[in-house]
């Protein structure tokens, strides 16, 4: 009787799974839900279980939902996944003060060093993932504990690992992880509350936009938002100029979510590329990339021209030798009125002017030092570097990850990118020391070098990818075994990454690091 | 330790990192967002934050730490996730180019 129960019970579960998974075209957020989700999760009082008690970013739901394609059949179009991801990230979102510190998941800064205060969560989370993948989630305590019990089932190796098979892996999660993700990282805040009730914000109009590309430079323009088909959906149009002179033109669409996760799709220049921008207050920031190579990225940082927003947002160039003369281009928005610049810099002419750009021609005194504000009428935030030498140079990123690949797969190689940053002694006329002050990004001759011996041994410069002299753009090697490497190893590497300076006659040098690492075949928006 | 004596080279290896106080030089690479930090080893590095140690060519021996989920945040584990990942490739050695990136439909 009781099998037949169930049986009869399940056979109306698959009809309502049949019925249920054809919502009409064009379905609404919730009906799409109650199609796809609730033949396996289940209405309670408090809502859909598991769904209706976790709180994350687009990227998040995104990976929750593919992850129920990957593991348990749902069928969902990506059209269908957009809408159900909207939906549960507007109502179901961070407050943009809960992502603070760890956007560089989403921005898809994979060179980041993460360091957290808990060496407990370091290990327990941040050894196989990026730490950020859990801190951009809140739920309640029984939340995070369906989510080790979830790791366990899912990844049993889990407690035979490095940290994992030396310690009470399953205690500790359960009885010392739980309580501090929960305290930490709790379901309801006070942050998403108030963000909840705030009005929406106005993103309509004209952005004066700035950004500096690793291994090609700074640009600046003006993007222009309008409304697009739908709520929260934008059309936009990019007119700017790298700092080199050549044009840059961008057209795409973009969609908010969470009232300011703003997700741009645009295609710059032929190349296809994303924005993933944070709006507060009349300012975006963070990065764009290419859509299909996003380790090439820019940061960007934006201001809505209106009223009362009056910003310097950056000054291009950001530095000018002692005793030297330069064209400037000051960016940002409701520059109006007259220019300040650091005592010792004299203005020599204005060239062009506008709301969102003031170019000017400036001469500065041999005496001239330090980073010092730059400022049109009530515009301020921006800084000019003065300097006299070089004394120091600095490789950023100070470590990145390469990663072969090509060679006839389906997966594309990594490219690794450095910028030389130059770097002043400061005062005390000392390099190394709390007084120096950050020029800003100067051009460098490139090289890798055997990172220790065991590179040296393995041949890791010859095998390991080509650095371009000019650009510090690294190209890591092809996948595959190479069978002329010791023991057929793949074109894996340690390199020391070498930027040389030119002062005079003296050349400078600048270390950093690339690991070329194998391919990352599970590579999740948010890794 | 003082009851344990390396017999492998690898082992040797790392009684030297640790007689040398060098372990600690390796957190910062193996601490970037989303590599394997789990050492032994890594996918990205190995113990000393090198690539060295690694299983080379990994294409012989992929299998070997996939289908147990070694790495299931950078390699898809064929365990439970993603069964069919290798159907292409059932000779790693031979047929690596027939492996792909996983995650399904497009990104936000």
């Amino acid at each position: 009787m009781k099998i037949r129960t169930l049986a009869t019970a399940m056979g109306s579960m698959a009809a309502l799974g049949v019925v249920l998974a054809a919502p009409p075209a064009h379905a609404s957020a919730e009906a799409l839900i109650r199609a796809k989700c609730l033949p396996c999760h289940t209405e309670t009082e408090d809502g859909i279980s598991r769904i209706s008690h976790q709180r994350k970013t687009p990227e998040g739901w995104l990976m929750s939902v593919a992850r129920m394609q990957i593991v348990h059949g749902l069928k969902i179009t990506d059209e269908e996944r957009r809408t159900v991801v909207k939906h549960l990230a507007d109502r179901q979102g961070l407050a943009p003060s809960e992502t603070t510190g760890v956007r560089y998941a989403m921005e898809r800064r994979l060179n980041t060093v993460e360091a957290f205060e808990s060496e407990k969560f370091t290990k327990m989370c941040a050894r196989c993932h990026s730490g950020a993948r859990v801190m951009l989630q809140r739920r309640p305590a029984a939340e995070w504990e369906h989510l080790v019990h979830f790791h366990l089932g899912q990844f049993p190796t889990t407690e035979y690992q490095a940290l994992g098979r030396d310690r009470d892996w399953f205690g500790i999660a359960l009885k010392e992880m739980v309580p501090e993700l929960a305290s930490k990282l709790p379901l309801q805040s006070e942050a998403w509350k108030q963000w909840q009730a705030r009005a929406p914000q106005t993103v309509k109009g004209e952005w004066s936009l700035s950004g500096h590309l690793t291994g090609r430079g700074g640009f600046s323009g003006v993007m222009k938002v309008t409304a697009g088909e739908g709520r929260d959906r934008y059309t936009l149009a990019f007119d700017g100029r790298w700092d080199d002179g050549r044009p840059m033109q961008g057209r795409g669409r973009a969609l908010i979510y969470t009232g300011y996760e703003w997700r741009g799709d645009l295609v710059v220049d032929g190349t296809p590329m994303r924005q993933v921008f944070a709006v507060e207050d009349g300012m975006m920031r963070g990065r764009m990339f290419l859509r299909d190579q996003d380790e090439v990225g820019a940061d960007v940082v934006a201001s809505l021209q209106q009223a009362g927003n009056s910003r310097v947002l950056a000054v291009h160039p950001a530095y000018l030798k002692a005793g030297e003369g330069a064209e400037l281009r000051i960016v940002g928005s409701g520059l109006a009125g007259e220019v300040t610049l650091p005592q010792g810099v004299k203005l020599v002419g204005t060239v062009k002017r506008s709301a969102t750009e003031v170019v000017v021609r400036v001469q500065s005194d041999a005496a001239a030092r330090g980073v010092h504000a730059v400022a049109v009428g009530k515009a301020s935030g921006g800084s000019l570097a003065l300097y006299d030498s070089i004394a120091a140079v600095k490789v950023s990123p100070a470590f990145a990850v390469a990663r072969i690949g090509g060679n006839g797969t389906p997966t594309a190689k990594v490219e690794a990118r450095f910028d030389a940053e130059a770097w002043a002694a400061g005062a005390d006329g000392k390099a190394g020391t709390e007084d120096d002050f950050r020029i800003g990004v100067v051009p460098a001759k490139w090289s890798v070098e055997p990172f220790d011996e065991a590179a040296v041994r393995d041949q890791d410069v010859e095998f390991a990818g080509l650095m371009d002299a000019a650009s510090g753009v690294f190209v890591p090697g092809d996948a595959g075994p190479n069978p002329v490497r010791r023991m057929s190893a793949s074109n894996v590497g340690n390199l020391k990454v070498v930027a040389e300076v030119a002062q005079g006659g003296e050349r400078l040098r600048g270390e950093g690091q690339v690991i070329v690492a194998p391919p990352r075949w599970n590579n999740p928006p948010l890794p | 330790m003082k009851h344990l004596k390396a017999i492998n080279n690898k082992a040797r290896l790392l009684d030297k990192a640790v007689a040398e106080d060098r372990v600690e030089e390796v957190v910062a690479m193996s601490a970037i967002a989303g590599c394997a930090a789990t050492v032994d080893p890594g996918w990205e590095v190995d113990a000393f934050g090198g690539v060295s140690s690694l299983c080379q060519p990994m294409e012989s021996d992929l299998y070997g730490c996939a289908d147990p989920c070694w790495w299931p945040a950078q390699v898809p584990d064929v365990m439970n996730t993603y069964p069919d990942w290798n159907k292409d490739a059932t000779n790693s050695r031979e047929d690596w180019r027939n492996l792909g990136s996983v995650f399904p439909g497009d990104k936000l």
